[in-house]
C-alpha cells in the first residue's frame, strides 16, 4: 500500500497504483520524451481558404467574389498563381526561408457543413463520425503518458480526449500551480483518498492528475526567458505559453492552441483580415522565439480549420459554410512551398471546391515523419500525404 | 409511453437530489421542508414561478459606461439573480435555454436586445408552447443579429440562421447516414426567413443602450414557392418556425436536451422517447414535459444521483445557496462572473452557437485549479462571507453518509467548508 502522500510527490507510478488508472499510464516514460514537438493550430469557425491562399490569376475567383476578393495588387505573391492574404505579411520571411508550407484542397469524404459535425471529424480523424475519442488522445495512449499532449486554453477540444480521460488544458502557465491553504495538506489528501465510483471517481482522478501536471510544469518553466516580443493578443499569449513549455522541456509532444471567430457570414473582409493578422503576428513571434531558444529544428506548427467557405460570396459580403480548404505548416522541419493542386473554381460541388487531399494524410505525415509514431494505428488506416515534412 | 412516476414520497436524499438539480443546491432546512411530500407536488410547486426577481440587485446594465461595462453588468446581474432570486428553477431553465437558443455577446452588445432576450427565456422557461417560444426567440433582435438573419434578404440569402434553426434549435442533425434535413432544406428555409431584421439599437459606444425592435420588410422577403421539410407553399418566417418546431424529431431533440440538463449526461433513450411523447401529445407544452420529468422514476433513479458534473456557474451558485445565501459584495460578484469565464462559462457567450456540452468537458487542470481558488475565496479568504450555520452533509454532499466526512474531522468550520467545496461530491449534482 503506497503512502497516501505519494501523489503529492508526483510519481507517475504512484498515481497509477493508487487510482487504478489504466495500464497505459504505468507503461509511461520510455517514449514520452521524444525531442520533437508538433504544435497544432485550430482556426475555429471555418476559415475561408480562398481568401487565405489567394488564386490571384484566376478570373473565376474574382467573378465569384465581387466585393470580398483580395485585389491582385494586395496579394503577397508566392507563385505565378497563388499569393497570401496581405494580413499574413509577418509570415513572408518564413516563406522566403522555405519554412512555410501551404496544403491545397484539403478535406474529407462526404463533407459536412455543420461546424460541429465537421470539427468532430477533424478531431476524431473519423469521417464516419463513429469515433468518440480524439486523434491526439490516441497519441497519448500510444505514448503512454497523458501529459505528452496538452491544450493551451480554457476548454479541452475533443481532439485531446482519450478513452478514459481528457488530456491537460493549461489556461495560463503562470497560474498553473496548486497552493493548498496552510495546514490542509493532510486533510486534502485524506479527503481525496476515499474510494469512489462513477463521476466522483473521474473528478478524483482528474484532481490527482492535475496535481501531478502542475508540479511538473512549475518545476521547469522558470528556465524560460522570452526570445521574442509577442503581440498583444490572447492567441499570442497562448503561443508564448506553448514556447515556454517547449523550452522548459516539460515533455509535450503535441501542443494545441486555438483561434476562434472565423465564421464570417457577413462583413468577411474586416473580420477575417483581423483574424489572419492575429494569426500571422502570433506565429511569427512564436517562430522567432523558438529560434532564439535554439529549438528551431525541433518544433513544427500545423494549422487547420473545420472547413473552408463557399466559393461565391453571399449578399452580406460574407461567405457561407463550404467544404475543403487550405492547411498550413511552418518550421525548419517543414518542406516549404505549395503542396497539391489548386481547386478548380469552375468545377464545383454544390458551390464548394472539391477536396483532393484527405486531411488524414496530412496528419499521418506529422505523426509518422515528424513525431516518429505509428500513424496507421492512430488514424485507423493508411493515408497518403502531400509531403510537407522535410 | 410517457414516463413512470417516482413511486414514493420524498426521502431526505430524494429531496436533496431534487434541489441539487432544480435549485443549484439548498440549505438543510430547505431540503427537510420537502421530505415526505409527493414527487409530483414538489415538481409542480417548483415550476410554479411568476415574474418576481431578486430584490436589491446591485447591478444595472443600463448604467454601463461602455458596451463592455454593460456586458459585465448584465452577467453580474444574472449571476445575482441565480444566487439570490426567488425562483432558482426559472433561472436554471433560463440558463439551459440560453444554452439551447444560443446568442453571443461577441455579436450582440446592445442592452435592450439582451434584456429582451433574457426576459423571454424566463417567460417561456416552462411555458406552454415550444413553437411560440421558438418563434419569439427567433424574432428577437439578439437572435436576428447573432445568426445574421438581418442580412438575409430576397435573392441574397444568408443561410446561417436557417441551418442552426434545424441543426441546433429544433430537429437536430440526425444520425450519420440518416440526416433529419437536407442542404436543400437549409436553402429553402433561408429564403422563407428573408425580410426579418431589426431597427434601432447597435453595438457601439453611442447606440448600445438605445432601444431596438424586430422589423419586417416585405420588399426584402422572398414570397415565392418553397419546399421545406416536405411542405410546399409560399412559406414565410412563421411557417418555417412552425414546421421545424412541430416536426416529430423536435420533440425528441428537445426532450433529450432536457434529460441531459436534469437527468443524465448520457440519457436513457427510452426515457427520452417517453418525454417526447408527452411533448407531442401536449403540443410542445414545456411545463407539462418538465413536471412529468422532474417527478419521474427516471429522474430519481439511483444511478443518476450525483452523476452530473456541476458547471462553473452552477458550482458557484450551488456554493452560495448551500451556505444559506451569504451576501457577497458587488465586487466579488463581478469577479465571480469573470472567473466563470476562466472556467469555461461566460454567461451569454458560449464558445460556439452549439453552446456548452457540459459534463466532463467542464473539467481540466486549469478549471479544477480555478474551482479550488473559488472555494478558498468563499470560505477562507479575507473577503469570505462569515459562515452562518455550517451546512450539514445532506446539503453539502446530497447524502448523510458519503465518503468525505471522516477526512474533515478536527478541522475548523471554514476549513471543513473549503475541503467540502473542493471535494468530488460537492462538484456533482
Amino acid at each position: 500500500m503506497p503512502d497516501r502522500r505519494d501523489f503529492l510527490k508526483l510519481s507517475a507510478l504512484a498515481v497509477a497504483a493508487t487510482t487504478g488508472m489504466p495500464g497505459f499510464l504505468a507503461r509511461a516514460a520510455a517514449q514520452a520524451t521524444g525531442d520533437r514537438t508538433l504544435v497544432v493550430v485550430q482556426l475555429t469557425g471555418g476559415n475561408d481558404g480562398l481568401n487565405t491562399l489567394v488564386p490571384y490569376s484566376n478570373g473565376a475567383y474574382y467573378a465569384a467574389r465581387p466585393s470580398i476578393a483580395i485585389p491582385k495588387r494586395d496579394v503577397l505573391t508566392l507563385t505565378p498563381d497563388l499569393g497570401m492574404h496581405p494580413a499574413l505579411k509577418p509570415l513572408m520571411g518564413l516563406w522566403d526561408a522555405g519554412q512555410l508550407a501551404w496544403m491545397e484542397n484539403v478535406g474529407y469524404p462526404n463533407p459536412n457543413r455543420s461546424h460541429f459535425a465537421s470539427m468532430a471529424i477533424w478531431h476524431t480523424a473519423d469521417p464516419s463520425q463513429a469515433g468518440a475519442d480524439g486523434w491526439i488522445g490516441r497519441v497519448a495512449e500510444k505514448i503512454g503518458d497523458p501529459f505528452c499532449a496538452s491544450n493551451i486554453g480554457g476548454t479541452t477540444p475533443l481532439a485531446l480526449r482519450a478513452d478514459t480521460f481528457s488530456l491537460p488544458s493549461i489556461e495560463r502557465v503562470d497560474t498553473f500551480g496548486v497552493k493548498l491553504p496552510q495546514g490542509l495538506d493532510g486533510a486534502f489528501d485524506a479527503m481525496l483518498n476515499a474510494p469512489r465510483v462513477g463521476e466522483a471517481d473521474y473528478l478524483l482522478r482528474a484532481t490527482r492528475q492535475m496535481m501531478k501536471n502542475t508540479a511538473r510544469v512549475q518545476q521547469n518553466v522558470k528556465k524560460y526567458r522570452s526570445g521574442a516580443a509577442y503581440p498583444e493578443s490572447r492567441f499570442a499569449a497562448q503561443l508564448q505559453d506553448a514556447a515556454r513549455l517547449i523550452a522548459a522541456g516539460v515533455g509535450q509532444r503535441i501542443i494545441y492552441v486555438s483561434l476562434g471567430g472565423f465564421d464570417t457570414h457577413a462583413g468577411q473582409r474586416a473580420e477575417q483580415d483581423d483574424l489572419l493578422a492575429t494569426l500571422a503576428a502570433g506565429l511569427a513571434a512564436f517562430h522567432a522565439d523558438i529560434q532564439k531558444q535554439g529549438l528551431a529544428d525541433r518544433v513544427v506548427v500545423m494549422g487547420f480549420s473545420e472547413f473552408g467557405r463557399r466559393v461565391a460570396e453571399n449578399a452580406s459580403a460574407g461567405t457561407d459554410h463550404g467544404k475543403g480548404s487550405v492547411m498550413f505548416a511552418l518550421g525548419a522541419g517543414v518542406r516549404g512551398g505549395v503542396h497539391g493542386s489548386s481547386p478548380d473554381l469552375e468545377d464545383l460541388s454544390e458551390g464548394d471546391i472539391k477536396y483532393r487531399q484527405d486531411f488524414r494524410g496530412v496528419y499521418a505525415e506529422g505523426l509518422q515523419k515528424w513525431l516518429s509514431l505509428d500513424a496507421r494505428s492512430i488514424l485507423g488506416g493508411e493515408f497518403t500525404g502531400p509531403g510537407w515534412v522535410a | 409511453m410517457s414516463l413512470t412516476p417516482h413511486p414514493h414520497n420524498l426521502s431526505p436524499a430524494d429531496a436533496a437530489h431534487f434541489l441539487r438539480r432544480t435549485a443549484y443546491g439548498a440549505t438543510d432546512a430547505q431540503i427537510r421542508a420537502l421530505v415526505g411530500q409527493p414527487a409530483r407536488t414538489v415538481a409542480r410547486n417548483a415550476l410554479n414561478f411568476d415574474a418576481r426577481t431578486a430584490p436589491d440587485n446591485p447591478f444595472d446594465p443600463a448604467v454601463g459606461a461602455t458596451p463592455g461595462a454593460m456586458l459585465q453588468l448584465t452577467r453580474a446581474a444574472w449571476l445575482f439573480e441565480l444566487m439570490y432570486g426567488p425562483h432558482p428553477l426559472r433561472e436554471r431553465l433560463a440558463l439551459t435555454w440560453s444554452n439551447h437558443f444560443v446568442i453571443g455577446t461577441d455579436k450582440v452588445k446592445n442592452h435592450p436586445a439582451l434584456a429582451a432576450y433574457l426576459g423571454l427565456l424566463r417567460r417561456h422557461a416552462a411555458g406552454s408552447s415550444f413553437e411560440r417560444f421558438t418563434l419569439e426567440v427567433s424574432q428577437t433582435p439578439a437572435m436576428l443579429r447573432y445568426l445574421d438573419n438581418d442580412r438575409n434578404k430576397k435573392g441574397r440569402p444568408n443561410e446561417n440562421f436557417s441551418r442552426e434553426l434545424m441543426e441546433l434549435f429544433t430537429l437536430g442533425i440526425g444520425e450519420p447516414g440518416k440526416p433529419n434535413y437536407t442542404e436543400q432544406d437549409v436553402r429553402e428555409g433561408a429564403r422563407a426567413l428573408t425580410g426579418w431584421s431589426f431597427e434601432g439599437g447597435g453595438n457601439v459606444k453611442n447606440t448600445y443602450l438605445k432601444p431596438v425592435s424586430a422589423s419586417f420588410n416585405p420588399r426584402q422577403h422572398d414570397d415565392g414557392q418553397k419546399t421545406y421539410l416536405g411542405q410546399t407553399g409560399r412559406l414565410d418566417f412563421g411557417d418555417v418556425i412552425r414546421i421545424a418546431a412541430t416536426h416529430p424529431q423536435t420533440a425528441v431533440f428537445v426532450s433529450r436536451k432536457l434529460h441531459r440538463a436534469f437527468v443524465a449526461d448520457t440519457p436513457d433513450e427510452a426515457a427520452v422517447q417517453g418525454s417526447a411523447e408527452t411533448f407531442r401529445r401536449t403540443g410542445g407544452n414545456l411545463g407539462a414535459v418538465l413536471e412529468e420529468l422532474l417527478s419521474s422514476a427516471a429522474f430519481y433513479a439511483p444511478q443518476h444521483r450525483a452523476s452530473i458534473i456541476r458547471g462553473p456557474v452552477e458550482y458557484m451558485v450551488a456554493a452560495v445557496r448551500t451556505l444559506g445565501q451569504p451576501r457577497l459584495e458587488a465586487r466579488q460578484l463581478l469577479n465571480l462572473s469573470q472567473t466563470a469565464g476562466r472556467m469555461g462559462q461566460i454567461l451569454l457567450q458560449p464558445d460556439t452557437v452549439k453552446g456548452w456540452d457540459g459534463g466532463r468537458e467542464w473539467i481540466n487542470d486549469s478549471t479544477l485549479l480555478t474551482r479550488m481558488q473559488v472555494a478558498a475565496a468563499l470560505t477562507l479568504g479575507g473577503t469570505a462571507p462569515p459562515p452562518g450555520a455550517v451546512p450539514g452533509d445532506l446539503a453539502l454532499f446530497g447524502s448523510e453518509n458519503g465518503p468525505v466526512q471522516a477526512a474533515l474531522n478536527g478541522l475548523n468550520p471554514r476549513q471543513r467548508l473549503y475541503l467540502a467545496l473542493v471535494s468530488p461530491e460537492f462538484q456533482l449534482a
